[in-house]
């Protein structure tokens, strides 16, 4: 306790004032999220009991062996005209659970109820998701607390800025969806001038530095994006496996591109700032550095961030499809395959990002270095 | 030609003529990477093995690649790397508690439609391919952060040599500062990037905030972000402090001896 108090007086008011306003926002939240039930209109219930009721073993053509459990839930509900009354519902759960889940007393989950004209008789029902809405605010709340500890004033600033920018996405997609007229390309164009525009002044104000890694992302990601359109028109689109895509109903190589155009775009821009604030740092500890030592050392910089950067799009992108991956695999399909159908998208992101992310190294170097020669001038 | 040949030839070419050797190395290092993912894949195949270790030493490896090969073996890099495994260590127990949790294995109802050919019985444990998932999205990102922070510290040390850890920590600490919001950017866009044509796809069915919410593809999507967003904000303070403890302490033996 002692740490808790001599950490306290430390802080000064304000400090106070923020950490009340988190703390209350916190404890609202989770109180709202653990009884939010009446405001589903499907039903939810909680286990109470549960047992299996029959196993069985199962193999298929290629050799993989595999349990199949019954399981018998009682559930009681939680919201609705049949709120307090027990449910009883059945599950079906495999050893891998690649599509199904093994349920524990206390898990929450979304029910339809079966019809019956019968009264007095048990309710019975199927099971229909699994609430999940507490764990990503738990989850959330995490991730906002670790921000603020080691991030402090920044750590708010960037959390504010990735709100935003989740805001506005949704927006953009919610103009896409209405007027389907405009091309998703012209929205995403200018839905990527806001987000750079906002990111980039949150992360670092007002400032010739924000100035010239905003300019910097921009032709960045222009670049970029024409270089890949060019290659898809050159090559006739060969070797890109669109089906994952095909359950939209929209022309999904549009939507591709535009998905490939904001997903390198924050690495662009972590590369445009990086550029700019480094090269001006090295101005600012010497107004009378040569354009040719300012050129080398943000060429070193650049080499430097190349490689980490360009990896993490990399695994970003690929990761996600590891689950993918193995079905395949186990289920006895070719090699070449299957990484062409489940990893040439995802490849060419990673690719046409890592591609945004170089070119963005001389784009930043070249226009941090006019700011700085306008700085100069006006001297 | 194929599209995926020409964007790599057109990396590489781009990589040599800005980055040089280094360059070259940074282009060899994804394909390296690619190869570990490959060969993770194919040990996560296996049910007999436990897909967290198997993980956990891809993640060893692929660190290895991203600090050593790229970078060389240095006093930075080496205490970027202690770092990156001991961030990975945490949020391995942390990501294991809430996939378990939140059940967000394997497949969602709306991806199931294109895999109906496929048995899916396949003896592997989805819920810890799941972990899997969700760390291997981040290591890069938790690299490049930790590089990025021990490399500034260095400077700082080269150039004053007689600073106290205490001192050494702080100025560590409002360097990451600085990166915090553009690494937790990068992977924010990334992932949406990747997930936009899902999207779309949830705002055409008019999806309730509800539905969305709880539905499996979304709440992993989310999670998995968070979960990298909070090993990227981790691993600052994690290199920080070690790069701090080792730096001064080596000051210290060197002046004993």
């Amino acid at each position: 306790m002692n740490l808790v108090g001599s950490i306290y007086k430390k802080m000064s008011s304000k400090d106070k004032v923020i950490i009340a306003i988190v703390l209350c926002c916190f404890i609202g939240s989770v109180i709202f999220v653990f009884n939010n039930y009446s405001f589903y209109d499907k039903p939810i219930a909680k286990i109470v009991h549960t047992n299996i009721e029959d196993v069985v073993k199962v193999s298929d053509i290629n050799g993989n062996e595999d349990t199949l459990y019954t399981q018998h839930i009682i559930a009681k509900l939680l919201n609705g005209e049949e709120k307090g009354k027990e449910i009883h519902l059945t599950n079906e759960y495999s050893q891998s659970k690649a599509y199904d889940h093994e349920f524990q007393i206390g898990n929450e989950l979304f029910v339809k109820i079966d019809q019956s004209d019968k009264k007095d008789v048990d309710l019975t029902g199927t099971i229909q998701e699994v609430k999940r809405d507490k764990y990503l605010l738990l989850i959330g709340w995490v991730f906002i607390i670790v921000l603020l500890i080691v991030g402090k004033k920044q750590g708010l600033f960037s959390f504010i800025s990735l709100v935003f920018n989740a805001i506005l996405l949704s927006y953009a997609l919610d103009v896409y969806i209405h007027n389907s007229s405009q091309s998703l390309l012209w929205i995403c164009g200018i839905s990527v001038i806001l987000f750079t525009v906002i990111s980039l002044l949150l992360a670092n104000g007002l400032n010739e530095k924000t100035y010239a890694a905003i300019i910097a992302t921009l032709l960045g990601t222009f670049v970029s994006l024409l270089i890949t359109y060019l290659v898809l028109l050159v090559t006739g689109e060969k070797g890109l496996r669109y089906e994952e895509m095909q359950f939209i109903t929209r022309p999904y190589r549009m939507v591709f591109m535009a998905g490939l155009f904001l997903g390198s775009l924050g690495a662009v821009m972590d590369v445009a700032i990086t550029m700019s604030s480094s090269i001006f740092g090295l101005y600012e500890k010497n107004n009378y550095i040569s354009v040719k030592a300012l050129i080398k050392s943000g060429m070193e910089i650049g080499k430097d961030i190349m490689g980490t950067m360009t990896n993490i799009l990399f695994f970003a992108y690929v990761s996600g499809s590891i689950p993918t991956l193995i079905l395949y695999f186990k289920n006895a399909s070719p090699f070449g395959y299957t990484i062409s159908l489940t990893l040439s998208l995802e490849l060419a992101r990673a690719l046409a990002g890592g591609i945004g992310i170089v070119l963005t190294i001389p784009i930043g170097l070249y226009t941090t270095l006019f700011f700085v020669n306008r700085k100069r001038a006006k001297l | 030609m194929n599209v995926l040949v020409l964007l790599g030839g057109i990396l590489l070419l781009l990589m040599t003529i800005i980055g040089g050797r280094k360059g070259v190395r940074s282009f060899f290092a994804l394909f390296f990477n690619f190869a570990v993912i490959i060969i993770t894949v194919i040990l996560l195949c296996s049910p007999d093995i436990n897909p967290v270790i198997v993980t956990l030493f891809a993640c060893v490896v692929i660190s290895c690649i991203n600090l050593f090969y790229i970078n060389g073996v240095n006093s930075k890099t080496k205490t970027a790397f202690l770092s990156t495994i001991i961030c990975i260590v945490i949020l391995l127990l942390f990501i294991i508690f809430v996939t378990n949790k939140s059940m967000i294995q394997g497949f969602g109802e709306e991806e199931i439609g294109e895999l109906g050919a496929f048995s899916l019985l396949v003896e592997v444990d989805f819920v810890k391919i799941a972990v899997s998932v969700i760390i291997m999205s981040t290591i890069g990102a938790i690299t490049d952060t930790a590089i990025a922070v021990s490399s500034p510290m260095r400077e700082i040390h080269y150039h004053h040599p007689d600073i106290s850890r205490k001192e050494l920590f702080l100025s560590g600490l409002s360097i990451a500062r600085d990166i915090l919001g553009t690494s937790a950017n990068t992977l924010f866009f990334a992932f949406f990037g990747g997930y936009l044509a899902l999207l779309i796809w949830f705002k055409d069915l008019s999806y309730s905030v509800g539905d969305i919410v709880n539905s499996k593809i979304f709440s992993a999507e989310i999670i998995t972000i968070l979960c990298a967003g909070i090993g990227v904000t981790l691993v600052i303070p994690i290199t920080t402090w070690i790069t701090a403890y080792f730096f001064v302490r080596n000051k210290e033996t060197n002046e004993k001896v």
